[in-house]
């Protein structure tokens, strides 16, 4: 591999994605775990969207909210002087909205694994709801937690549909990782494609190997 | 144990912290063409290797990078429409060149149609040649790859000659669509399919397997066309490199790769 800057901008992407998929999505984890309300099945359907829907179409659709004639699009403009589109900024939306999914599912199983006695416990001691999370529902669910949040840091990683459409592929500002090794194979650059699936691979096997000792070990 | 657990998560929030903050203080240069040192360049995947070469031409002359940002010319139509910052957008056809003009993303006064692409018939090694494009129907070509003619003008140029040959309803339930040209040429050259439509450009130099040309009156001419899409610092620089293409040595260039150059 002659060039890092794809690998350095896929690590730059995806560590946003995870810390705003993260945040989001454990949030709403515990929003769907406890919470009863209306419309809880329509947005449990809404965040699973991007794991079910081709990544082109959920492209397509980021290109219509962010681009150049959308609402959002325009106020990031007036904001920031430029489009969103075809930025990195526009990389990180699309694996932040790619890694959601995996973060909300993970983490979800885990709120719901933890003993409601427990839970039960802290509010008979007089502690109001949010305390309850964070003393007792949220650290019980740590690994869970963990693991849904590695599951999305590897998914934000590898995402290739999405971000060329809403980022485009241009060398040295937007082309991730992915995108890198998918233009390397047009240009009939075999080494450079070989060295970027292999690294790919291997970082995508040791967060997978990462999750499943959270996730089996117990605590 | 939940202490040393602790310290790694707050450790690994911190690092994906630092690494996001460089994210966005990187993301300020993001307009690399701005400050003039450097154009992207927006060109249609025939084009990779003539522009390649020309780039170096371009560099050498003004002290300027090329960054390039190869697709079908579609898909590149549609990313300078909604805004990407592209300097310079080189279609392989000129009426998609137009339709960016007419969304108002391009300076119609740069329009320029600087060459014309050629399609061959490509097989790789170990499979007999067709010597012309009637040969196709030959079952020993089990699949034959085209490029998408929704979105790639190649695409639509190899749909265009299979027809005047007559021959396009006998062979479309073997044809693979690439994306674009270029990954046509891997479909071909991986042998998954049998041979290709491909442009002469990126066969010309291709020591794996034979081309043949196809006529070019079986199809619509393919006009490579470009376009100052910059309005910015890039512009200038733009407008050059497509003074450059035309230039004798531009020429020259083109013609290597299998191109018709037009004449002044």
């Amino acid at each position: 591999m002659s060039d890092w800057a794809p690998l350095w901008l896929s690590f730059q992407v995806a560590s946003v994605a995870t810390l705003a998929a993260g945040a989001a999505g454990v949030a709403i984890a515990y929003l769907l775990a406890k919470g009863r309300f209306r419309g809880r099945g329509l947005l449990e359907a809404i965040v699973t969207l991007p794991i079910v829907l081709p990544p082109t179409v959920l492209g397509y659709y980021l290109l219509t909210t962010l681009g150049t004639n959308s609402p959002i699009g325009q106020g990031w403009e007036s904001l920031f002087g430029r489009p969103l589109v075809f930025t990195p900024a526009a990389a990180m939306v699309a694996a932040s909205i790619s890694a959601l999914p995996f973060v909300v599912r993970t983490a979800r199983a885990a709120i719901e694994d933890v003993d409601p006695r427990l839970e039960q416990v802290a509010r008979v001691a007089g502690h109001p709801e949010w305390r309850v999370a964070g003393l007792v529902t949220l650290p019980m669910a740590r690994r869970g937690l963990t693991a849904g949040i590695a599951l999305g840091f590897a998914r934000a990683l590898g995402d290739f549909g999405a971000t060329v459409m809403v980022a485009g592929n241009i060398p040295g500002r937007t082309q991730t990782m992915p995108i890198a090794v998918y233009d390397a194979v047009q240009a009939g650059d075999d080494a450079t494609a070989r060295a970027g699936s292999l690294l790919l691979a291997a970082v995508a096997v040791v967060v997978l190997l990462a999750v499943t000792q959270f996730s089996t070990r117990r605590a | 144990m939940g202490g040393s657990r602790r310290t790694a998560i707050a450790l690994l929030v911190a690092v994906l912290c630092i690494v996001a903050s460089c994210a966005s203080a990187q993301d300020g240069d993001g307009q690399a063409s701005a400050d003039g040192t450097e154009i992207t360049v927006a060109a249609a995947s025939d084009l990779r290797p003539a522009f390649e070469e020309l780039a170096e031409v371009f560099t050498a002359d003004t002290g300027i990078d090329v960054t390039f940002s190869f697709g079908s010319s579609g898909l590149l139509r549609e990313q300078v429409i909604n805004g990407a910052p592209f300097d310079l957008y080189a279609s392989a056809n000129s009426e998609y060149v137009d339709a960016v003009i007419e969304a108002g993303a391009a300076d119609p006064a740069t329009r320029m149609h600087y060459a014309t692409g050629r399609v061959a018939l490509w097989s790789s090694e170990g499979i007999e040649p067709p010597t012309q494009i009637e040969d196709l129907v030959d079952p020993r070509f089990e699949h034959i790859a085209i490029a998408n003619p929704t979105h790639a003008p190649y695409g639509v140029a190899a749909e265009q000659a299979l027809r005047s040959a007559g021959i396009y309803d006998q062979i479309e339930d073997r044809l693979i669509l690439g994306e674009n040209i270029a990954d046509t040429h891997r479909i071909a050259e991986s042998g998954n399919a049998q041979v290709g439509i491909i442009a002469l450009s990126l066969v010309i130099d291709d020591d794996d397997g034979e081309h043949v040309l196809i006529p070019a009156e079986l199809h619509e001419p393919i006009t490579q066309t470009m376009v100052v899409t910059g309005s910015g610092t890039g512009a200038e620089p733009a407008a050059e490199f497509i003074a450059i293409a035309r230039s004798a040595e531009g020429r020259a260039i083109f013609e290597r790769y299998g191109f018709e150059v037009p004449d002044e």
